[in-house]
């Protein structure tokens, strides 16, 4: 700026805004360093718990009727607060862990779980249980993904693995047998062409391509997706996209794309692909368990009968599906009386009671072994055959490595790039050695900058 | 004046005029004209056909349109508007889009008026300095800024409220361009009366100003409100809430809860139509001073 | 114009300018600057700011992501650019002939300027999904798949469309104004001439419009790299496999999705002098073939 002597006023004002700037500019970079100090954390409401979530509809619905339950049980204040989805409730949450303005528990899925922990903002949910509560009565399964060393570090809640449901009519019309259902990506095929054919549906099958499903092709083969044990065991570097298990998961797709067998929802598309599969466009449909409920009534509104099966193998041998869904995090410094009422909540919603319920509004697995041993002694499996096969393809799993849904700090990075090449692959835009090498690179690139 | 004995020359000559505007024959004329028309009709439909259809989607159930034929309007109509507005809570939303709208109107009329009267009316030394400083944000849209914009706005402590999808408008190259232009296009003899009567400034901009801007202010609004209530990068970016999102987010998740089955397609028309008629109203309603100020705009 | 300074108290002034100033320095230039410092790091959510120079930059030439978003939105905006002009263009002219009912065809045309992108994107979804549009099954009638979830060139092509539908109402309305200027005696002396409609349009008025249609391209390129994020959001997300992802949309998933902040700086800093490049040259070009004469 010019240095003329003339302009009292009107210098006066530049140097003070460029002080303002400046002080502006230290408080930026302040809050641009890690949050480390404590005393810096508040949270978003005084007089009521803000707990941040990604459950949309139905679902949605029954969580809030859970949630009044425990305000007039404990008294304590709760305000629901939807966030779309799964990635909107991570960039809030991210942002708020680092302004220092908190919610007091956020819904995470278990794909992002990594990124989170490493903020270092967020404290281990067994602190906040009390000393009587069960913490053994969890499904191992489960809990193992959330905790690190031995101790919880969040409160796993609304779980779930990806299943294959179908449509019996449309079996039954297209002549297929509806209480023998596809069990190898081969047979996916048959049944789709025979479905096709016959003109009963316009596409086999349908599933949002969502990089969960990559993991399950992998899961169910047996085989990790990225080294390190999948990230269990310490930063990956690589993705294990130049395996078999890869190049017949995409050969399949590549073929059932082209033949106009699979039917394209989009991109995480997991509303799309569902109604697809509702209006009776596919006779098949791959989404998570947690869908139960809406396709018992969704199935039963536009008029047809629909049942599920375990998830296609790739060529017959069955490991087993990766763990989904989402867990209950908080931030850590929070005021002790804070502390304690999210304790309350976080045991309330482990309670085999909740559970039961959360259980039969959604699909989503009671975690708790009380619960299960009740809904089974209620003969509530038997009489809901649909629950019980999402129950059973969790626990014959094996517990491998593989099946161990992968835990990577740049995952949205990842999961992207498998996405789009996906869309490539299956839409015969590349070669298939070619794009799984591209997949590989780029994901490594991005192992590489997030990890150095 | 005119008697009917006249008529017939009157009719003659008005002949005479359509036929040297068409350059010839009158049925070749008609021809021409008529085609044009036609051609008019067909490009001004395809303008507006889209929400057309929409506007009818958005009053049957279920949005499932498959011909021409199906382009009734249904009877669902004051049940979805009523849903989308109350049940989905789309009053909020547009209730916040109005006020964000308007304090971000009156806001950066006040503050461009301001800065307008002080570069057009004041003698200031790097004047010109001082308006190109203004004009060179225009250069600084709001995707080239929000990263850290983002950040300061959660420094300050605004995510989420109104200060943070208001103040920063305020600053508009736009609008003091605009006035400015006018200003300088009021008779100089005007403002100097007003020198010598000793007027103050915010007198002379109340008395003087004003009363000879109405057309301008009333353009220069129905502009800046378009402009607020369609904004959707900035506030996608920093509200979080549903209490506190604005009509065009809201948009988006309604789509979301469409592609879910959760809602029928028609409730997105719904909430489609709901969102485009306040922008539509005031275009409708003061589309003479809006053209006005697009072409003062232009100079 | 002196004499319109009628006031001279600086320090009136400067209370006058103050709030424009001061809201022009923090939530404009303030932003603006730390966007270019920002680049020269590498930022994200609970990680310590790690300087790292040009690095973000080079990154940028070897990243297939960026350099394909580069070029779809050059071509992107290329289409509504001239998509925009051309249609605009024809409605005006056509609406200028017309001797009935001028004003409301003018209403009719200029009403998108009123849409919100949004709206336009979410209309131009449902019209044209591949399952439930109404437009889709007149298309597939004529044997085209409509498949753009999965087709890169056609989620293109049904994006852009929505684009240039929304933006032609304010071309029109600034085409118009400059059409009625043209004087009518160079109408005239066209039609005495026997030059037809079409070549009345193209030698006679374009060429007396230029300014005002120099400074439209100038406003569609601005909105094309920028105006269109809404529809880019609500359509396609960027898909299918970037063929839609607008550097304006790649910019936001790279900040919001992706937290990698100093990468996302970068892209701003460059996004900021493309379009200020666009815009100078485009500047020079007027002065250079904008005919301002009468």
């Amino acid at each position: 700026m010019s240095q003329r002597t003339v302009d009292g006023p009107q210098l006066s004002r530049r140097s003070a805004l460029r002080a303002s700037a400046g002080a502006l500019t230290a408080a930026g970079l302040a809050g641009c360093s890690a949050l480390g100090g404590s005393g810096d954390v508040q949270p978003i409401s005084d007089d009521a718990l803000t707990i941040w979530h990604a459950m949309g509809g139905g679902n949605g619905e029954v969580l809030q009727g859970l949630v009044d339950d425990f305000q007039s049980e404990t008294g304590v204040n709760a305000n629901l607060v939807f966030q779309d989805s799964y990635e909107g409730v991570l960039t809030k949450t991210l942002g708020a862990l680092d302004s220092g303005e908190v919610p007091d528990l956020a819904q995470i899925d278990s794909l992002f779980a990594q990124q989170v922990l490493a903020t270092g903002s967020v404290e281990p949910v067994e602190n906040l249980l009390s000393d009587s509560f069960p913490v053994d009565d969890f499904l191992p399964n489960v809990t193992s993904f959330f905790s690190l060393d031995g101790s919880l570090q969040s409160m796993p809640f609304n779980n779930s693995n990806a299943i294959m449901y179908y449509n019996r009519t449309a079996f039954e019309e297209a002549g297929l047998d509806p209480d023998s259902p596809p069990t190898t990506l081969a047979e996916v095929r048959d049944y789709s062409e025979t479905l096709v054919d016959e003109g009963v549906t316009e596409a086999g099958i349908t599933w949002p391509n969502h990089v969960w499903f990559i993991e399950h092709f992998y899961s169910v083969d047996g085989q990790t997706l990225v080294d390190a044990k999948n990230g269990h065991g310490g930063q990956p570097s690589t993705l294990h996209a130049d395996t078999e298990t890869a190049r017949e998961v995409y050969e399949w797709w590549r073929g059932m794309a082209a033949d106009g067998l699979y039917s394209n929802p989009g991109i995480e598309a997991w509303g799309e692909a569902t109604s697809t599969f509702l209006t009776g466009n596919a006779a098949m449909l791959l989404t998570s368990t947690s869908f139960v409920t809406g396709a018992r009534n969704g199935a039963e509104e536009n008029g047809f009968e629909v049942d599920n099966a375990f998830y296609p193998t790739v060529d017959g041998d069955r490991t087993g599906p990766v763990i989904g869904g989402a867990s209950w995090f908080v931030p850590s410094d929070l005021p002790d009386d804070r502390r304690e009422e999210i304790g309350q909540f976080l045991e309330f919603m482990a309670s085999p009671s909740a559970q039961i319920t959360w259980h039969k509004g959604t699909g989503y697995y009671p975690i708790r072994r009380a619960a299960i041993d009740q809904l089974e002694s209620e003969g509530w499996f038997e009489q809901n055959p649909m629950y019980r096969t999402t129950f059973d393809q969790l626990t014959q799993a094996e517990e491998t490595t593989a099946t161990k849904r992968m835990l990577v700090g740049p995952a949205r990075q990842v999961q992207t790039t498998i996405q789009d090449t996906s869309v490539e692959l299956f839409d015969g835009q590349v070669d298939i050695d070619e794009g799984l090498a591209a997949m590989k690179t780029s994901v490594e690139e991005e192992f590489d900058r997030y990890y150095s | 004046m005119s008697s009917v004995a006249t008529l017939p020359d009157r009719l003659g000559e008005y002949t005479e005029q359509m036929v040297a505007e068409t350059g010839g024959d009158t049925r070749d004329g008609l021809v021409e004209r008529l085609s044009l028309h036609a051609l008019a009709l067909g490009a001004v439909l395809l303008l507006v056909l889209p929400v057309v259809v929409a506007a009818i989607v958005s009053t049957k159930p279920t949005g499932i349109v498959t011909s021409v034929a199906d382009l009734v309007p249904g009877r669902s109509g004051a049940a979805n508007y009523r849903r989308a507005l109350v049940g989905l809570g789309f009053w909020r939303f547009m209730l916040n889009s109005f006020v964000m709208a308007a304090i971000i109107v009156v806001g950066k009329l006040l503050v461009a008026a301001l800065a307008a009267l002080a570069i057009v009316y004041y003698r200031l030394p790097y004047k010109n300095l001082v308006f190109l400083v203004v004009l060179f944000t225009l250069m600084l849209p709001v995707p080239v800024r929000f990263v850290p914009l983002y950040r300061l706005v959660v420094e300050l402590g605004w995510n989420n409220s109104f200060l943070a999808i208001t103040v920063p408008y305020l600053a508009s190259a736009t609008t003091v361009f605009i006035l400015r232009q006018h200003f300088r296009s009021i008779p100089s003899s005007l403002v100097e009366t007003a020198k010598l009567d000793g007027v103050g400034p915010l007198r002379f901009l109340v008395s003087v100003l004003v009363p000879m801007s109405r057309g301008i202010i009333v353009g220069v609004s129905v502009i800046m409100f378009v402009y607020a209530w369609n904004q959707y990068l900035w506030p996608l970016v920093i509200i979080d809430t549903e209490g506190q999102q604005v009509a065009q987010v809201g948009l988006s998740l309604l789509r979301g809860q469409a592609s879910s089955g959760e809602i029928a397609w028609s409730m997105v028309m719904t909430g489609s139509i709901l969102t485009l008629l306040p922008p539509l109203a005031l275009l409708v309603a003061f589309r003479k001073p809006l053209l006005e100020t697009f072409t003062l705009q232009q100079r | 114009m002196a004499t319109r300074e009628i006031f001279e108290n600086r320090l009136q002034a400067g209370l006058l300018l103050f709030p424009t100033m001061v809201v022009s320095a923090v939530f404009l230039y303030y932003p603006a600057i730390r966007a270019v410092g920002l680049s020269f790091f590498q930022a994200s959510f609970g990680r310590d700011d790690a300087f790292v120079a040009l690095d973000n930059y080079a990154r940028l030439f070897t990243s297939g992501t960026y350099l394909d978003s580069v070029f779809v939105s050059v071509l992107f905006t290329a289409v509504v650019v001239a998509g925009v002009m051309a249609f605009g263009l024809c409605v005006t002219f056509l609406i200028h002939e017309v001797e009935l009912g001028k004003s409301a065809y003018l209403i009719a045309a200029i009403w998108p300027y009123a849409l919100p992108p949004a709206v336009a994107g979410l209309v131009f979804l449902f019209l044209f999904h591949p399952t439930l549009g109404l437009v889709t099954s007149y298309i597939e009638a004529l044997g085209v798949t409509v498949d753009w979830f999965t087709n890169g060139p056609q989620a293109f092509v049904v994006v852009a469309l929505a684009a240039v539908w929304k933006q032609i109402g304010y071309n029109v309305i600034f085409m118009t104004a400059a059409m009625n200027n043209v004087p009518d005696s160079l109408t005239e002396a066209a039609n005495l001439d026997g030059v037809g409609r079409f070549q009345r349009l193209m030698r006679v008025y374009v060429p007396v419009m230029s300014p005002t249609l120099v400074f439209l391209v100038v406003i569609n390129t601005i909105y094309g790299f920028f105006g269109t994020f809404p529809m880019v959001d609500l359509m396609t997300k960027g898909g299918p496999a970037g063929a839609t992802n607008i550097l304006i949309y790649d910019l936001w998933r790279t900040a919001f999705q992706f937290y990698d902040f100093g990468f996302a700086s970068a892209k701003s800093v460059v996004l900021f002098v493309v379009v200020g490049a666009l815009m100078y040259v485009q500047f020079r070009l007027s002065d250079r073939y904008a005919y301002y004469g009468g």
